[in-house]
C-alpha cells in the first residue's frame, strides 16, 4: 500500500471515460464567441450548460467597468482583505448586495465554495448541530463537516423529514442550523422554504439557504427563492455566488444577524485567503445592478426555461417535474448518457454530463441550463439536436 | 425504546432487505459496500428508515466508522441508551 494507491478508482474512472470517447473532463472552451456559442475542438458549438442563467457574461457595461478597474486598480490585490487587500470596490459590493436583500450586512468572499465554508466555519462549533438536505452541495457538506459540529443529513426537500430530526434533537434546537438550498443545481428543483422557515421558528433553530443558482432568476425583484417564497425577512443566512448569473467569480454571504459582521474575525477562509480581483467586483456590481434595474432579462430567461423544458419533454425525455433554467435529462443507463452527451457535442451542442456518485439520485443525467441569452432559434436547435442524438444513440450496435 | 443488540441487528436486517433484490445471505458482517455495492444515496435513504424506525438521528461523523450491518445495529443501541 502506497501513498498513490488511492487514486486507482479516479484512474480507472478516467480510463473508461477515455475508452467510451466522453471525457468531460477535457473539454476545451478554446475561444467564447458570445455568452451562449464557444469554439470547442475547433467547431462552433451551442453551449446549453453554462449556468450563464442571465447571459451577461458579454454585457458592454460590465465589461466597461472590468477595462476601467483594471486600468485604476491593476490586475490582482495581493493580499486578503485583512491586510493590504481591501479596496474601495469590496466595501461597495457589500453595501450593494446588504441593499438588494434589504438586510443590514453581507460579507463578500473570494469564490461561492469558499462563501460557504467561510460563513459555516465562522457560524458553527463542536456541540453545535446541522441539519443538511441530503442532496445539498459537495461545498456544503464540506463546511459543516470541518467545523466539528454534528451534522444530520434530512430526506431532500422534505420539510416532515426536517422535524422528526428537529424534535429529536431537543433542546439542541436552538443550536441547529438548518443547511438548504434555494434552487437545486442538479435536478433544477427548489427548496420548500416557506414551510421550512415554519419549522425552524416553531423549534427556535436557524436557517441558511444557499442562492447560488436562484439569485437573478427567481422573486419579484431577482433575490433568490426567498424573496419567492416570501420569506425573506425569516431566513437567516443567505449565501450564494457571483459565478451564475452574474458571471464573474467570487461569494458572499448576507443577513439580518449581527454576528456576521464578525465573521471577518471567525471566518478562516475569508482571513486567509487573496480578496476578489478589482475588475471582477467591479463587473459584479454593474451586473448587480443590472439584475436589479432590467427585470426583461429574467422574464427572458423564463420564456427561454419554458421553451427547453417543453420541448424536450415533447420528444418523451425524461425530466424533472419543476420548470425551471435548469434542465436535467434523466437516463437509465450511464453508457446511453455518455453516448448521448458524445454525440450532442460532436453536432455542436455542449451539455453537462452528470453520473453517479456526482449525480443526486445515483442516476446518469444531461443537465442543460437555459440562459436569458439564448435565442428562441438556439433553444429550438438544443431540442433538434438532442431528437437526433437521442435516435443515434437508441439504435442497436451496427444498425 | 429499548431493544437488545440482536433485536435491533434483525430489525436492521429487515429494512435492509428492502433494497436488495437478494436478501438472504444478510448477517451482520455484511458490509454495506463492500458485499451489497449499495450507492451511497441507498445509504442515505437506508439510514435515515433506521432512524425513523427507532425514532433516533445518528450524525454523519458516526456513521463514517460504520461498515456493517453489526456496526450500525451498535450506533443504534448507543444512541437509544443516550
Amino acid at each position: 500500500m502506497t501513498l498513490m494507491d488511492k487514486f486507482a478508482a479516479h484512474r480507472q474512472r478516467q480510463r473508461e471515460l477515455g475508452e467510451a470517447g466522453a471525457d468531460p473532463t477535457h473539454v476545451v472552451m478554446e475561444r467564447m464567441l458570445s455568452a451562449t456559442e464557444a469554439v470547442i475542438g475547433g467547431r462552433r458549438t451551442l453551449l446549453a450548460g453554462t449556468n450563464n442563467y442571465l447571459g451577461l457574461t458579454f454585457d458592454p457595461e460590465c465589461i466597461a467597468a472590468g477595462q476601467e478597474a483594471l486600468e485604476q486598480f491593476g490586475t490582482g490585490t495581493t493580499g486578503s482583505r485583512m491586510a493590504n487587500g481591501n479596496y474601495r470596490g469590496h466595501e461597495l459590493l457589500e453595501r450593494e448586495l446588504a441593499d438588494f436583500y434589504g438586510y443590514p450586512y453581507a460579507v463578500v468572499f473570494s469564490t461561492g465554495y469558499s462563501a460557504n465554508l467561510g460563513a459555516l466555519t465562522a457560524l458553527l462549533e463542536p456541540g453545535d448541530c446541522v441539519l443538511l438536505d441530503a442532496d445539498a452541495h459537495a461545498s456544503l457538506y464540506d463546511g459543516c463537516r470541518m467545523t466539528g459540529a454534528e451534522v444530520y443529513r434530512f430526506r431532500h426537500n422534505d420539510p416532515e423529514s426536517l422535524e422528526k430530526r428537529l424534535r429529536r434533537l431537543g433542546d439542541r434546537a436552538s443550536r441547529t442550523l438548518v443547511v438548504t438550498e434555494g434552487l437545486f443545481s442538479v435536478l433544477g428543483d427548489k427548496a420548500p422554504l416557506a414551510e421550512m422557515v415554519e419549522i425552524k421558528d416553531r423549534y427556535g433553530a436557524y436557517l441558511f439557504v444557499d442562492e447560488a443558482h436562484s439569485l437573478g432568476v427567481y422573486g419579484e425583484r431577482g433575490r433568490g427563492v426567498a424573496e419567492e417564497d416570501g420569506v425573506l425577512d425569516r431566513v437567516d443566512f443567505i449565501v450564494g455566488t457571483f459565478s451564475k448569473s452574474l458571471g464573474a467569480t467570487g461569494g458572499y454571504c448576507v443577513s439580518r444577524h449581527d454576528a456576521l459582521a464578525l465573521f471577518r474575525f471567525a471566518s478562516r477562509p475569508y482571513i486567509f485567503t487573496a480578496s476578489p480581483c478589482p475588475s471582477v467586483v467591479a463587473t459584479t456590481r454593474v451586473a448587480l445592478r443590472l439584475v436589479r434595474e432590467r427585470p426583461e432579462i429574467r422574464e427572458r430567461l423564463w420564456d427561454n426555461a419554458r421553451a427547453l423544458h417543453r420541448g424536450l419533454g415533447d420528444l418523451g425525455l425524461v425530466l424533472g417535474a419543476t420548470v425551471s433554467p435548469v434542465v436535467a435529462v434523466r437516463f437509465d443507463e450511464k453508457e446511453r448518457a455518455l453516448a448521448t452527451w458524445r454525440t450532442l457535442l460532436e453536432s455542436g451542442i455542449y451539455t453537462n454530463l452528470m453520473m453517479p456518485p456526482a449525480s443526486p439520485d445515483g442516476s446518469s443525467l444531461l443537465r442543460c441550463s437555459a440562459s436569458a441569452g439564448h435565442t428562441p432559434e438556439q433553444i429550438q436547435i438544443i431540442v433538434e439536436g438532442f431528437r437526433r442524438a437521442v435516435a443515434v444513440t437508441d439504435e442497436p450496435p451496427g444498425g | 425504546m429499548t431493544a437488545d443488540l440482536a433485536d435491533i441487528e434483525g430489525e436492521i436486517k429487515r429494512i435492509l432487505a428492502g433494497f436488495l433484490k437478494d436478501p438472504r445471505s444478510l448477517t451482520g458482517d455484511t458490509d454495506l459496500v463492500a458485499d451489497l455495492a449499495l450507492e451511497s444515496v441507498q445509504i442515505m435513504e437506508f439510514v435515515v428508515e433506521v432512524e425513523d424506525c427507532y425514532d433516533i438521528a445518528i450524525d454523519l461523523e458516526s456513521l463514517s466508522n460504520v461498515h456493517t450491518v453489526s456496526e450500525l445495529a451498535a450506533v443504534v443501541a448507543a444512541r437509544l441508551q443516550s
